[in-house]
């Protein structure tokens, strides 16, 4: 029991970027602010990462790393893009919660 | 060598990665700020300091990079996540002047039934993974790995400009598009303001 405390494996990266990815799910579910939306997709995105570079140090690729950062270029991107959304909302809607985009509705 | 400091002492013992027990002192610490700060992040009222927490939860997986022997893609991290994004996100919340919002809103029984539901799925993963998946093999010991530069900037330069230039240019591309498609956003409701 001790040793799995002291001796770290690339389980126990796995095991925390799938409840860093959980959190940033559960986060993303049940927030209506779009900005703590927008910051759980973040913190999945960086639980993804973990994962993908933990893999590149257990098979010694460096293709992992490739990944890594283009998956950062990415976010960067829909980062500005979401946001470039939410201000929007914020302007037409006044809020940046998301049950006042009920148009389709009335 | 010298830029894997933390990495480097780590030697293959079984399917361990060999550190030392201060190693794995860092690891937990490093691991508990980072589930602690994103817990954080996803239950405060105050957007700003959600951000922040959010900027701490970002340097901490930039030390979870460091000793996964990725000390490049920890400085692109901090440079990119903290420097750019969260500047960006803290500029936008301070423009909409909208923080003291309630986060996490659980409104019926049915949304509470979901959550604890999921919880418990996701406690009861963990403790199966924790006591089937003991051993994953690492296939290179720490010192193979960094006589190979594992990680480092040249050999990042040489994998990424040798054999993936083809997604580099294609992400190149996807950045313009998305500067376009943002800055086109954000123009257009100000025209259509004004007309």
């Amino acid at each position: 029991m001790i040793n799995m405390f002291v001796h770290i494996t690339p389980s126990h990266f796995l095991i925390l970027s799938m409840v860093l990815f959980s959190i940033g799910a559960l986060g993303m579910l049940f927030s209506r602010n779009a900005f703590v939306m927008m910051m759980s997709i973040e913190i999945m995105l960086n639980a993804a990462n973990i994962s993908v570079i933990t893999f590149a140090r257990m098979h010694g690729d460096m293709g992992g790393h490739i990944l890594a950062i283009i998956a950062i270029a990415i976010a960067a991107a829909e980062a500005s893009v979401g946001i470039a959304m939410i201000l929007t909302v914020f302007r037409t809607h006044g809020s940046v919660d998301l049950d006042v985009l009920n148009k389709l509705k009335h | 060598m010298n830029e894997l400091s933390i990495a480097s002492n780590l030697t293959p013992m079984g399917s361990s990665m060999g550190n030392t027990p201060t190693e794995a002192l860092l690891f937990w610490i490093v691991a508990i700020l980072c589930v602690v700060g994103s817990l954080f992040v996803i239950t405060r009222h105050n957007l700003v300091t959600a951000a922040v927490g959010l900027i701490g939860v970002f340097f901490a997986t930039a030390l979870i990079y460091l000793m996964l022997f990725a000390p490049f893609l920890a400085v692109i991290q901090i440079l990119v996540y903290s420097g750019a994004v969260m500047v960006l996100f803290v500029f936008v919340v301070m423009i909409c002047n909208c923080d003291t919002t309630k986060t996490l809103s659980l409104r019926n029984y049915f949304e509470r039934g979901a959550v604890s539901i999921a919880l418990m799925y996701l406690l009861m993963q963990i403790v199966h993974i924790l006591w089937s998946l003991r051993d994953n093999p690492v296939s290179m010991s720490a010192e193979e790995l960094a006589q190979r530069n594992f990680g480092s900037t040249k050999s990042i330069g040489s994998v990424l400009f040798y054999d993936y230039l083809i997604p580099f240019e294609a992400v190149s591309l996807v950045l313009l598009i998305a500067v376009v498609g943002s800055l086109a956003l954000v123009d257009r409701t100000k025209t259509s303001d004004k007309s």
